[in-house]
């Protein structure tokens, strides 16, 4: 027996028993369709849903007769929302997302944002890459006494000391930066970087500082490759890797993320950052260049972690690139009208005065990291032209807050007002 | 049983409940999504591990012990705020109240994220919904 439901004018007349078996049907809809969809957790969770048994849905209250709603187009329906809801899940759940974590690591935040169609996946991925950082940071850790960093500066005019694979290739790269900066960029600036204290505004005296300054020269930082040995030439020598070390960490965290099959993703370590592949929605990643002259208030905490958009100068978008900026806002204090600030020339001990901050963009975040520091050292003329020659690409606020950019950039570097 | 043989034995009052099913179908997925909340959790890290996971809705007061000592964090209507740190700068102190993204106090390792923790990371501040301008950022450096 087959019972139809009338339908006059567009105005439904629907009788008793169509009433009952459209009621029954609504009921098992209920019952059936949220577990077979993603809301079935919040109706579970928040509104109790009864679940009713399949074979109710088609009989009386007397339990007698069955309503004669069409199984067959019951049977339609139902498989036509298991398709529905199947296709939907499969949409949704597999679909590229970026999942993110930050730790406080080198002594600053750590940002990891990795693209995965799996939260495990991006999770295993996150936890190595922090696991690679932490060891670099072992490693290199300028303040702690059980890095290989500190055993070389104890070690200095007495022995050679062998280091790791990475703390070798760390040195040797910082090396190859100084000569190409001609020794703006210095690692050897321990023994005067530790005559200041940025927080509380202490500077040394010009005497002292003269002093130190002569134990400071990468010439004298000798490396011998075969033997993975690090030697310091002089007594109170010191390296301080805090200016190449971040951005070194950024790469070495890409690869390790590469190698777990992780496709794209940001590594911000500090204000140095590695983008590599594309967001989910398959544009590159966008990147802020902080404004060296507007204090960011809250404090701008760099690699995503909070700040204001009046902060941002400019923005540049990122594939498969790294890029550092080094400003003499970071770590600074004002005294008598001067500031004194972290990026200091190893030539004289003194904040070099040429720029407001510098930023640099190639490959490697190892190069645009040290670079940066460099460049900013050198000034935006002989620092435009170190770019040219090594093929990079950079942005350079000079002293008197006129933006210089590489001819490359131009047209890549998107700021909020007209250069 | 094929196809046509299905449809030849719906009326057209079948026809108009199917469509009206498969209506209700979509809109009870952008229901359950607008109407239940997504459940915004205040998560607090010091030096790298969870301490706390707390619903943003309730107000309290929560005190957590880091390197260099107490730090005190109140939440209060859906903002979270650093109330008192045993930091030099006091810089996560002045950062004041936020409704999203991150406070991060360096001295301590304390790190507080508004977000939804479960079903997806807390969003940069910076991301200010995808529009793909200059606003819509992932990173900052400097």
């Amino acid at each position: 027996m087959k019972e139809k439901f009338k339908v006059k004018s567009l105005k439904f007349k629907v009788q008793t028993k169509t009433f009952y078996a459209l009621y029954n049907f609504c009921r098992c809809y209920l019952a059936v369709i949220p577990c077979l969809t993603e809301t079935a957790p919040y109706l579970l969770r928040g509104n109790p849903v009864s679940f009713v048994p399949l074979d109710s849905c088609f009989r009386r209250n007397d339990n007698t007769t069955p309503v004669s709603l069409h199984r067959k187009l019951f049977l339609l329906l139902f498989t036509l929302h298991c398709s529905l809801f199947t296709v939907l899940f499969a949409c949704t759940s597999h679909q590229d997302k970026i999942y993110l974590k930050s730790r406080i690591l080198m002594d600053t935040l750590v940002t990891i944002s990795v693209v995965s169609d799996s939260r495990d996946h991006a999770e295993k991925g996150i936890d190595a890459a922090f696991s690679e950082i932490e060891t670099l940071e072992k490693l290199t850790n300028f303040f702690s006494p059980d890095s290989e960093i500190s055993h070389i500066n104890r070690n200095a005019g007495i022995s050679e000391v062998k280091v790791s694979p990475e703390t070798l290739e760390l040195l040797d790269k910082a090396l190859f930066i100084s000569k190409k900066t001609e020794g703006a960029f210095d690692i050897t600036i321990g023994p005067v970087i530790t005559l200041y204290d940025f927080y509380k505004k202490i500077k040394p005296e010009d005497l002292e500082l003269k002093k130190k300054v002569s134990f400071v020269n990468y010439k004298d930082l000798l490396i011998d490759r075969n033997k993975s040995t690090v030697f310091l030439k002089k007594s109170n020598m010191l390296i301080d890797p805090g200016g190449i070390s971040k951005g070194y960490a950024a790469d070495k965290a890409v690869e390790t993320l590469k190698k777990l099959g992780i496709h794209a993703g940001l590594i911000s370590v500090a204000g140095d950052i590695k983008a590599f592949g594309l967001r989910p929605d398959g544009r590159p990643w966008r990147i802020g260049i902080r404004n060296p002259r507007i204090p960011p208030n809250p404090p701008l905490v760099k690699g995503g972690g909070g700040g204001f958009l009046d902060d941002i100068m400019a923005t540049i978008e990122l594939k498969d690139m790294a890029i550092s900026t080094s400003g003499d806002y970071e770590r600074y204090f004002i005294l008598n009208g001067r500031r004194y600030h972290h990026l200091l020339n190893p030539k004289t001990g003194y904040p070099a005065e040429g720029c407001q901050s510098v930023s640099i963009i190639t490959k490697e975040g190892v190069f645009t990291d040290a670079f940066a520091s460099g460049i900013f050292i050198l000034g935006h003329e002989r620092g435009l032209k170190v770019l040219e020659e090594m093929g990079f690409e950079g942005v350079i606020v000079d002293s008197t807050g006129k933006i210089h950019i590489t001819p490359q950039i131009r047209g890549k570097v998107e700021f909020k007002k007209p250069v | 049983m094929n196809l046509k043989n299905l449809f030849e034995g719906t009326t057209k009052a079948d026809r108009i409940l199917f469509i009206v099913l498969i209506f209700l179908s979509f809109s009870g997925i952008v229901f359950m999504k607008e109407v239940l909340p997504e459940g915004k959790t205040v998560r607090i890290e010091v030096n790298g591990h969870p301490v706390y996971l707390l619903p943003v809705e309730k107000d309290r007061v929560v005190s957590v012990d880091g390197p260099e000592g107490e730090t005190v964090i109140e939440i209060k209507n859906h903002k979270v705020r650093i109330t008192k740190s045993p930091c030099y700068n006091k810089l996560c102190i002045h950062q004041g109240w936020i409704e999203s993204g991150a406070i991060v106090c360096l001295p301590n390792r304390v790190v507080i994220t508004i977000g939804n923790h479960k079903e997806n990371p807390p969003i940069p501040p910076f991301d200010k919904g995808g529009d793909g301008g200059i606003f819509d950022i992932d990173a900052v450096t400097g």
